[in-house]
């Protein structure tokens, strides 16, 4: 899209972050501003800095390919909402965003087009940024767009791309459509990435801040963030959320909501006995927070329902704490001590029969011998 | 009064200090890691309390668990100490002998009340699977446990030892279950246990019960796994 303003530019001159601030008249200081917001967002320390100021100055915009398959463009809907930077900002002046489905302008066949001349031109300089599950059932004819199927476009994408990033639950791990019985097989994107690195930011949907965040560390330095053993950024997906969350001396001191309307509730206590998956999800909710630090569901009284996890919407009642077999049976402690009372019930009748059998052998004895057993 | 029965009983050392110690480290560990995991689950109502006289509950019960379990873990290399130099510790039944299978049967048949008595033994064939049972329980609780306890960092070293369980599992939450649910099963197993060792103290009077406190059990006829012992055990 940024090309077609450019006019007859060549393509390989791209323009860095620096050089669109002077097109524009920016100014220096507003310049470096954006630097250090981006620096603090990237998760890094100030000693960076520099560096970030260097790439900024230096590197080209990065061209960023968006695609999207099974979901609710609820992640879109979280990227546009990022505060700092801002989503306008990023995509103006900070990335060069040449395929995107909910943010283009234009449509039909020329945009269709203009995603395989990307594909071309930058081959394995541009970051593609995934969105939504791969549905895999019969051929993926489930999730098509363009006459193409979603697959076949991801697996065409990614094999020229830089770096894969997985945005959002759907993509890491299939999300809503994969949850049981998962109709059109759909799952997560990284069987069709191939040996493209592939950063996943899990999440229903992530943190704005963590979308452009992870974005703006490939752009910057070339490479993915630090990632865990799930191919999570470190510096985002390090924490429990229950272990930062604002709440846990409630929880430490044993107060708790029982309810959505009691006293505890109103009070802010801790939602763990309504079903907080917070002691199983790994997120920045209890740090960054959403919308500028403005709120996050626990702090907005709901319990995390963990949506950064794999199956989180497999994992039972969300209001409930471990309710995968609560229901319908009934719940655990209580299958528990069913089951150690019947124990207990058959332990007490083999004891008897016990007894009744042993004084009939003895007596059985007794007569053999014609002695008087006397044990 | 009572009749008194003079008979000649042999007296066989079985159970090491080792063997002995890590029992009842285990049955205190195992009954504190059972009531406190209990409260964490579901923390008990102290709605109505002034948060002024709160006093941090849920973190001293998780605490406990904690020491209770790291305790158990250490005991654990008593026992495995004790399993090396003596082998009267090593109960882990020998199911690579055919007699093995022939003697739990015939246990077997003799619990299901379809024969009046057992061979006599040392160490009954079946309670030693059982206790194999029991070891592969608490081996999933240890992983399960520690993989839960260690996720707080997961860049620590013991995460990087322990966080494979909660992948294989698919998923944190159902390390939780599991952890949770295999407790039950442990209980249900003391509860087996507790009664089998009453019942064979009670019907055979061999110092079942006492032998967790002495090491040694009284036995009428030879035993049939006297061999595994050594000669030393005898008489001593």
């Amino acid at each position: 899209m940024r090309k077609e303003k450019r006019g007859g530019k060549d393509v390989e001159k791209r323009e860095s972050m620096w050089d669109v601030y002077l097109r524009r008249g920016m100014s220096r200081r507003s310049f470096v501003k954006g630097c250090v917001a981006l620096t603090s967002l990237m998760g890094l320390s100030t000693d960076m800095l520099p560096k970030v100021v260097e790439a900024a100055e230096s590197k080209p915009l990065p061209v960023v390919i968006w695609i999207h398959g099974h979901e609710c463009t609820g992640c879109d809907e979280s990227f546009i909402r990022s505060g700092a930077p801002l989503a306008s900002d990023l995509i103006l002046t900070q990335i060069a965003l040449e395929y995107d489905h909910l943010l283009a302008a234009a449509c039909g066949e020329p945009f269709e087009a203009h995603l395989e001349k990307t594909i071309e031109t930058y081959k394995g300089k541009y970051i593609l940024a995934v969105e939504g599950a791969a549905c895999t059932k019969d051929s993926g004819v489930y999730c098509m767009s363009g006459g193409h199927t979603f697959t076949e476009t991801l697996r065409r994408a990614a094999a020229n791309a830089a770096a894969v990033i997985a945005y959002g639950t759907c993509a890491v791990s299939g999300g809503i459509q994969a949850a049981n019985p998962n109709p059109t097989g759909s799952s997560g994107i990284a069987q069709f990435v191939g040996k493209t690195p592939l950063v996943n930011v899990p999440g229903c949907p992530p943190i704005p801040e963590v979308m452009t965040g992870v974005v703006m560390h490939v752009a910057l330095f070339g490479t993915i963030p630090p990632v865990d053993g799930s191919g999570q950024p470190k510096q985002f997906y390090g924490n429990r959320i229950h272990d930062t969350c604002y709440r846990r001396p409630f929880f430490d001191a044993g107060m708790f909501a029982e309810s959505y309307d009691d006293a505890g509730s109103k009070a802010g206590w801790c939602l763990y006995k309504l079903g907080c998956r917070g002691p199983e999800t790994y997120n920045s909710c209890g740090n960054l927070r959403w919308y500028q630090g403005m709120s996050y569901p626990i702090q907005s009284g709901a319990p995390c329902i963990g949506c950064s996890n794999a199956h989180f919407w497999d994992d039972g009642a969300m209001s409930e704490r471990l309710p995968k077999f609560a229901y319908p049976i009934g719940d655990v402690d209580k299958i528990g001590a069913a089951i150690a009372g019947v124990t207990a019930v058959g332990v007490a009748a083999h004891a008897a029969a016990s007894v009744v059998q042993r004084n009939k052998h003895r007596a059985e004895k007794a007569k053999e011998n014609g002695e008087q057993v006397t044990k | 009064m009572k009749p008194m029965k003079e008979e000649k009983r042999k007296v066989y050392y079985i159970f090491s200090p080792f063997l002995r110690i890590f029992h009842w480290i285990m049955v205190v560990a195992i009954v504190t890691l059972f009531i406190t995991g209990l409260f964490i689950t579901k923390p008990p109502v102290v709605l109505g309390i002034e948060p002024t006289y709160t006093s941090f509950f849920t973190n001293w019960v998780r605490n406990i668990h904690f020491l209770a379990a790291f305790t158990f873990c250490a005991a654990f290399i008593l026992r495995i100490y004790g399993f090396i130099i003596n082998k009267g510790d090593r109960l882990f039944p020998r199911v690579w002998e055919g007699h093995f299978y022939r003697e739990t049967l015939d246990v077997a048949l003799h619990y299901m009340l379809l024969k009046p008595t057992h061979a006599p033994f040392l160490r009954n064939p079946l309670a030693r699977a059982s206790y194999a049972g029991l070891y592969v329980l608490v081996l999933i609780e240890i992983l399960t446990g520690f993989a839960m306890f260690f996720a707080k960092n997961p860049n620590s070293i013991g995460s990087s030892l322990f966080l494979w369980v909660n992948v294989v599992l698919c998923d944190e939450m159902v390390t939780h279950w599991v952890h949770h649910i295999v407790a039950w099963l442990i209980m249900v197993f003391a509860i087996g246990h507790v009664y089998m060792v009453a019942r064979a103290d009670i019907m055979e009077a061999e110092g079942e019960a006492s032998s967790m406190f002495s090491g040694v059990k009284f036995l009428e006829h030879t035993p049939l796994d006297a061999c595994e012992l050594g000669k030393e055990s005898e008489g001593k």
